[in-house]
């Protein structure tokens, strides 16, 4: 961000002032407001009795919460079927949504614009849910977790990020390569996806964090157990009294936090390393539309 | 299609335009890579379209479909649950998108007033952090947080373990909706400040300069530099998400439960009750909720989308 500049020409004369304390401590209000039901969550997964006391660390420290997860059935299948789901729906949107940006950019491509309202038109207008649910399963998707996938593998919003990518890459690469006889596969593959690696990461973010987040749409098509995913497992053990039969002696409160943990686990190790690419798919999105 | 435009290349030369014939055979290679998106986009989104037509129709799980014109639409303008739901689905989601706004605007000046790059980074990050949890894992951690069991926080501050005065605040009617409001706040206010700190770097530093010659306080700066600057995005995000003010659905399904039915329940979550949670669902009747709701979304993205190219000279769509 372009703050940097906008600080160093700050004059000396601005240096802490009683706003910029009280700037501190509003912040320090906020980060807290945001931190302690997450850090509440992480003792409580970690502490073999649950108390409603706010705790920096567990009194009596336990694994046991994570180990039921790892060695019951019933929480661990979903685990990996959402892992699946996850890589396969954002395998499947991000090659739909780059064919399909990439099509949308051919400005000489006769039907270009019809392909766009094709595409618009179901922002405006969808079916709704019950024709949704009708037809999938009339496709055999109903109680089937390859409806994870196929629901989020098409996402028009992000179909148009990465167009609006693309349009960023100077027409006249792809022009040269036209002329060198390189068929539009091939410019697809050794010119446009190289260019747009920071473009493929923001999206693939955003589809991964879609597929992985997904609770209701396993809560309308999936009742089998074996095809739900964790979400919906998750929130079925806490807010439904659905906990399974564990091995483990171990309290319910340990198991359900470390529940929420384990479903947020993946994203926040990566976070971190990856907060830029999310920010980004934003700022595509605001920017341009 | 075959209008005549005129064509330039890259170099500025124009162009005459091939036959369309000609053209459409040189994209051939775009058409085929076009086509997967088309085949997937006809069988998840427009067939199910064709399925409104049961909203006309007598539709069970067993028995034939049997053709009932407009009877799905009195029944269901009669019925005081769907007027519960539509109304809920409007005060829910309008409120929710104003006090999550002023958050974000809020925290997002005092961000860009932050002077200290590593605590501005280091809080960006913590408030960003919720926006990736799903709903159903914040409404785990505040089902657990709120509850009135032995661990619940809230319950054992306020009340310093007396359980006899805990309150069941999900379950509660006059609870449920501050702590939807507030749980949504918590949520997606730091993910709201990233489109309204782009347009804060933005600002041209010169404004600043100039106030500080005038004299110009802290507090007079935001008032007189930045709130100005951030109008246009203030109502660019309204518009924006005041489209889609039908879709509610997830935040609400995942935290209501049937004690708080009345002050909670929207449109898409009245459709799912009345298809999947009872014996004898009539699909025909589910369909025309869902087509109203679809009919009243359409015409927000419309009007939205009108406003839009009002107020900033392109549409949303």
């Amino acid at each position: 961000m372009a703050k940097e500049k906008e600080i160093k020409t700050k004059k000396p004369s601005e240096r802490t002032s009683a706003f910029d304390i009280i700037n501190y401590i509003v912040f320090i209000i906020i980060g807290l407001i945001v931190i302690i039901p997450i850090w509440k969550v992480v003792v409580d997964s970690l502490n073999k009795v649950g108390v409603y006391q706010f705790q920096i660390w567990p009194s009596q420290f336990t694994l046991d919460g994570y180990r039921t997860i790892i060695q019951t059935n019933a929480l661990y299948r979903p685990f990996i079927n959402s892992i699946i789901t996850t890589l396969l729906g954002t395998f499947l949107g991000l090659v739909l949504s780059t064919l399909g940006g990439y099509v949308l950019v051919q400005f000489d491509m006769p039907g270009r614009e019809f392909f766009a309202y094709f595409l618009m038109f179901t922002m405006i207008f969808s079916g709704g849910m019950i024709p949704e649910y009708l037809v999938m399963k009339q496709l055999g998707l109903v109680n089937n977790m390859w409806i994870l996938v196929f629901k989020h593998g098409m996402n028009v919003y992000n179909l148009v990020l990465m167009r609006n990518f693309f349009e960023g890459i100077p027409a006249s690469l792809f022009e040269a390569a036209r002329i060198d006889g390189c068929s539009p596969m091939r410019i697809f593959f050794t010119i446009v996806l190289p260019l747009s690696k920071a473009a493929l990461a923001s999206i693939g973010l955003m589809f991964s964090v879609a597929v992985w987040n997904d609770y209701s749409t396993v809560k309308i098509y999936i009742t089998d157990p074996n095809q739900t995913n964790f979400q919906y497992k998750l929130r079925n053990m806490i807010m439904d009294g659905d906990t399974p039969n564990t091995a483990y002696e171990v309290s319910q409160n340990t198991l359900f936090n470390a529940g929420i943990i384990s479903a947020i686990l993946p994203f926040m190790i990566l976070y971190p390393f990856l907060q830029k690419y999310f920010v980004k798919g934003v700022n595509i999105g605001a920017v341009k539309e | 299609m075959a209008k005549k435009q005129v064509v330039m290349t890259s170099g500025g030369v124009e162009v005459r335009h091939k036959p369309l014939g000609l053209r459409i055979w040189n994209n051939r290679g775009y058409y085929v890579m076009f086509l997967p998106v088309v085949i997937f986009m006809l069988i998840m989104n427009y067939w199910p379209m064709l399925g409104v037509r049961y909203a006309f129709y007598d539709y069970k799980p067993v028995g034939p479909k049997v053709f009932v014109g407009f009877e799905h639409f009195v029944k269901m303008f009669g019925t005081p649950a769907f007027w519960t739901a539509f109304k809920n689905t409007l005060e829910l989601s309008i409120i929710k998108l104003i006090i999550t706004n002023i958050s974000a605007v809020v925290v997002s000046i005092f961000l860009n007033e932050m002077k200290n790059l590593f605590a501005k980074k280091t809080l960006q990050t913590i408030i960003y952090l919720p926006h990736f949890m799903s709903w159903a894992v914040v409404a785990s951690i505040f089902s657990l947080f709120l509850s009135p069991s032995s661990t619940g926080m809230v319950n054992g501050i306020l009340f310093h373990g007396d359980t006899t005065k805990y309150i069941y605040f999900l379950a509660s009617k006059t609870w449920w909706r501050p702590i939807f409001y507030l749980i949504n706040i918590w949520k997606e206010t730091g993910w709201g400040t990233i489109i309204f700190l782009a347009t804060l770097s933005g600002i041209n530093p010169e404004l600043y300069e100039a106030a500080d010659i005038d004299g110009a306080t802290r507090m007079q700066k935001i008032r007189f530099v930045t709130l100005p600057a951030l109008a246009n995005t203030i109502i660019t995000v309204l518009i924006l998400n005041l489209a889609k003010v039908m879709n509610m659905f997830e935040s609400v399904f995942v935290l209501y439960n049937n004690a708080v039915y009345d002050v909670s329940d929207v449109i898409s979550t009245y459709i799912y009750r009345q298809t999947f949670a009872i014996a004898l669902p009539n699909y025909g009747y589910s369909t025309a909720v869902g087509l109203f709701k679809s009919a009243v979304g359409c015409l927000l993205v419309l009007v939205c989308n009108w406003a839009s190219k009002k107020t900033r000279g392109r549409g949303i769509v």
